[in-house]
C-alpha cells in the first residue's frame, strides 16, 4: 500500500490502486480525483486488454493504430478470506473461497438475460420471480413483470398472456428496465427468449414443437406457449 | 403427614449464600493506565454469523482490570435484498441500521424494545456509514445493518449515579462504526473507504477544579474524575473526510481552539481504530498467496 508502482494483491475498501491513466476501472473499484481506489475487500486482478497492443507482425498491411483506451482492467474480486477468519490455507479452502465468490449477489441490470418462474398471470401481464441472472443464481428474490406488449416482437396486438405463459413455467427473458418500485420489466421479444420449461395440465414436462406450441409427450395434447428457440449447448 | 400439594423444601436446613463485596470495592481502579494518546486494545473477527451476508465481532478490553471485559459488539449485515413492496422506487441502496443493547448489557437492565438512546445511536451509525457506502451500485435494494451490544462498557462497582451513560454511548457508537465497517467489507458492499470511529474527551483528573483539563483518546468514564466534553468521530482515512461528528459537553463557546483540538484528537483515535480493521486484512493472506508467487517464479 506504500508503493504506487505496483498495486497490492489484496485490497481493502479505500486502498489506492494506481492512477486512472494506467488502468481501467473494473468491478469492485471506484474513481476519485483521477485515481483508482478499491471499494471491496478482496484480491486484485488485472486483466490484460482483449487484444494485446503488441507490435504489428507484418508491416506490409496498413493497420489502424491501436485505440488509446486499451488499458488493462483492474478489478477487486471479493472472497471469503476476510479479515481474520478462515486462517487455514489448504487447497480445500481455496475451493470454498471460489464457491463463496461465485455465490455473490448480482442485481439484475438492463440488458441481462435472466431465468424466471411465472407466479401469476393477468390479461395484461405475467408476474414472475427472477431466479438466475446471467450465470449467477440469485440469493434474494426479485420480482419482475412481462407486460403483454413485451411478449413478442410481431403482432403485438394479438398477444394473449394465457396463450403465452402459465403459472409455473420457467422463462428466459431480458431485462428492459429497472421498472417501478417492486418489479423489473422483462421482455421475451426475441426468438431465443420465452418459455424453456413447462408442464402440461396433466403434469408432464412438455416438448417444444413450434414457436408457439408445446406438446405433452404422454397424452399428445398441444398447449400454447411463447416458446424459446432451443439453444445449442 | 406432609402437605403433598406443595413443593416442600429439603428436609435438612440450609444457609443461603451471602456475598459480601465490602472488601472488594476498594479495588476499583482510579486513573488511566495507558498514555493519553492511546486507545484500548481491540479484537476484531469477521464472518461470525453464517446466515448473514456479512458479519463481524468486536471486543474492546477494559484497561482498569485485566480480567474484566469492556465493550462487546456483534454486527450482521443482511442484503442487498429486494425492498418491501410498499417502499417507493429508489435508484440507490437503502440503508437501515439497528443498534440494540442486549437486556443484560448494562448495569441498568434494558428493555427488549429499542428505547430513544438506542434509536439515537442507530441514526448516528446510519449517517456515519452513508458517507462511506457507494449506494449507486445497488439500485432498488436494501441493506439491514444490525449491531447488538452484547456487553456495554460499564464498570460494575463504580460510577453508580454519575450520569456516565452519555459518555459510554459515545464509546459504544465508535465501536459500532468500526464493527459495521468490517461487516460491510465482509458482505462485499461497495464502500469508498474503510470507516472507523474514535472518541476524544476533555477530562479533569484531579478532584479540585484548579487543575488544567487535558484531552485524552478513548476515555473510560470510570478512569477519570470528570469528563467535561467528548467528541465521537467517524472518519475515512484515505479520503481524509469526516462522515459523522457528535459533540457533547460543556465548553466555552469562545474557545475555538479547544473544539478544533478535540476534533483533531477524535480523528487520531479513529485512525488508530482503523489500524485494527486494515492490519489483519493486509497481513492475513500472505501464506496463501505465497504459493502463487512460487508458481510465478517457476
Amino acid at each position: 500500500m506504500t508503493s504506487t508502482a505496483n498495486p497490492p494483491r489484496l485490497a481493502i475498501p479505500g486502498q489506492p490502486l494506481g492512477p486512472a491513466s494506467r488502468y481501467r476501472p473494473g468491478p469492485g473499484t471506484h474513481l476519485h480525483n483521477g485515481h483508482l481506489y478499491a471499494s471491496l475487500l478482496g484480491h486484485v486482478r488485472i486483466t490484460a486488454p482483449a487484444r494485446a497492443p503488441g507490435p504489428v507482425k507484418r508491416l506490409t498491411k496498413i493497420t489502424p493504430a491501436p485505440a488509446p483506451a486499451e488499458l488493462p482492467t483492474i478489478a477487486v474480486l471479493p472472497s471469503s478470506s476476510s479479515l481474520s477468519s478462515s486462517s487455514s490455507s489448504s487447497t480445500g479452502q481455496e475451493g470454498s473461497a471460489e464457491q463463496k465468490q461465485r455465490r455473490r449477489e448480482v442485481l439484475p441490470e438492463v440488458g441481462n438475460v435472466v431465468l424466471c418462474r411465472v407466479l401469476r398471470i393477468t390479461p395484461r401481464q405475467a408476474v414472475v420471480t427472477i431466479l438466475v441472472c446471467g450465470e449467477t443464481v440469485l440469493e434474494a428474490e426479485w420480482q419482475g413483470v412481462i407486460r403483454v406488449q413485451d411478449v413478442r416482437a410481431t403482432e403485438k396486438d394479438r398477444v394473449k398472456i394465457y396463450e403465452s405463459f402459465r403459472p409455473g413455467d420457467i422463462v428466459r427473458a431480458e431485462v428492459i428496465s429497472l421498472g417501478d418500485q417492486a418489479n423489473y420489466y422483462l421482455s421475451t421479444a426475441k426468438n431465443e427468449l420465452g418459455v424453456v420449461l413447462a408442464t402440461s395440465e396433466t403434469g408432464n414436462t412438455m416438448q417444444p414443437v413450434s414457436w408457439k406450441e408445446m406438446r405433452d409427450p404422454v397424452t399428445g395434447v398441444l398447449e400454447l406457449r411463447k416458446v424459446a428457440q432451443p439453444q445449442p449447448q | 403427614m406432609t402437605d403433598r400439594r406443595r413443593i416442600n423444601g429439603p428436609p435438612g436446613e440450609t444457609i443461603p449464600p451471602f456475598f459480601d463485596d465490602a472488601d472488594r470495592t476498594p479495588e476499583a481502579v482510579k486513573g488511566r493506565s495507558r498514555p493519553p494518546n492511546a486507545i484500548r486494545k481491540m479484537f476484531l473477527k469477521t464472518g461470525v454469523t453464517p446466515s448473514a451476508s456479512g458479519s463481524a465481532y468486536l471486543e474492546i478490553s477494559t484497561s482498569a482490570k485485566p480480567g474484566a471485559s469492556g465493550l462487546k459488539l456483534s454486527c450482521s449485515v443482511h442484503g442487498p435484498r429486494s425492498l418491501p413492496r410498499s417502499a417507493p422506487f429508489s435508484p440507490h441502496l437503502v440503508l437501515t441500521t439497528h443498534v440494540k443493547y442486549a437486556p443484560f448489557a448494562t448495569r441498568q437492565r434494558r428493555g427488549y424494545l429499542r428505547d430513544s438512546s438506542e434509536r439515537d445511536l442507530s441514526v448516528h451509525l446510519e449517517t456515519a456509514l452513508r458517507g462511506a457506502i457507494i449506494a449507486d451500485r445497488w439500485p432498488k435494494s436494501g441493506v439491514d445493518i444490525i449491531v447488538s451490544i452484547i456487553e456495554g462498557d460499564q464498570e460494575r462497582e463504580t460510577s453508580r449515579s454519575q450520569g456516565d451513560e452519555v459518555w459510554e454511548m459515545m464509546n459504544a457508537l465508535s465501536g459500532c462504526i468500526t464493527v459495521a465497517a468490517a461487516a460491510l467489507a465482509d458482505a462485499g458492499i461497495d464502500c469508498v473507504d474503510t470507516v472507523a470511529g474514535g472518541v476524544a474527551a476533555l477530562v479533569q483528573d484531579a478532584s479540585n477544579s484548579e487543575s488544567k483539563p487535558s484531552i485524552v483518546l478513548d476515555p473510560v468514564p470510570s478512569e477519570h474524575e470528570k469528563i467535561l466534553a467528548a467528541c465521537c468521530i467517524a472518519y475515512l482515512p484515505t479520503r481524509d473526510e469526516v462522515t459523522n461528528l457528535w459533540f457533547r459537553g460543556d465548553l466555552p463557546a469562545s474557545d475555538m481552539e479547544l473544539y478544533n483540538a478535540l476534533v483533531e484528537k477524535g480523528i487520531h483515535a479513529s485512525r488508530n481504530a482503523n489500524q485494527y480493521v486494515t492490519r489483519p486484512a493486509a497481513h492475513h493472506p500472505c501464506r496463501r498467496w505465497g504459493d502463487d508467487e512460487y508458481e510465478d517464479a517457476a
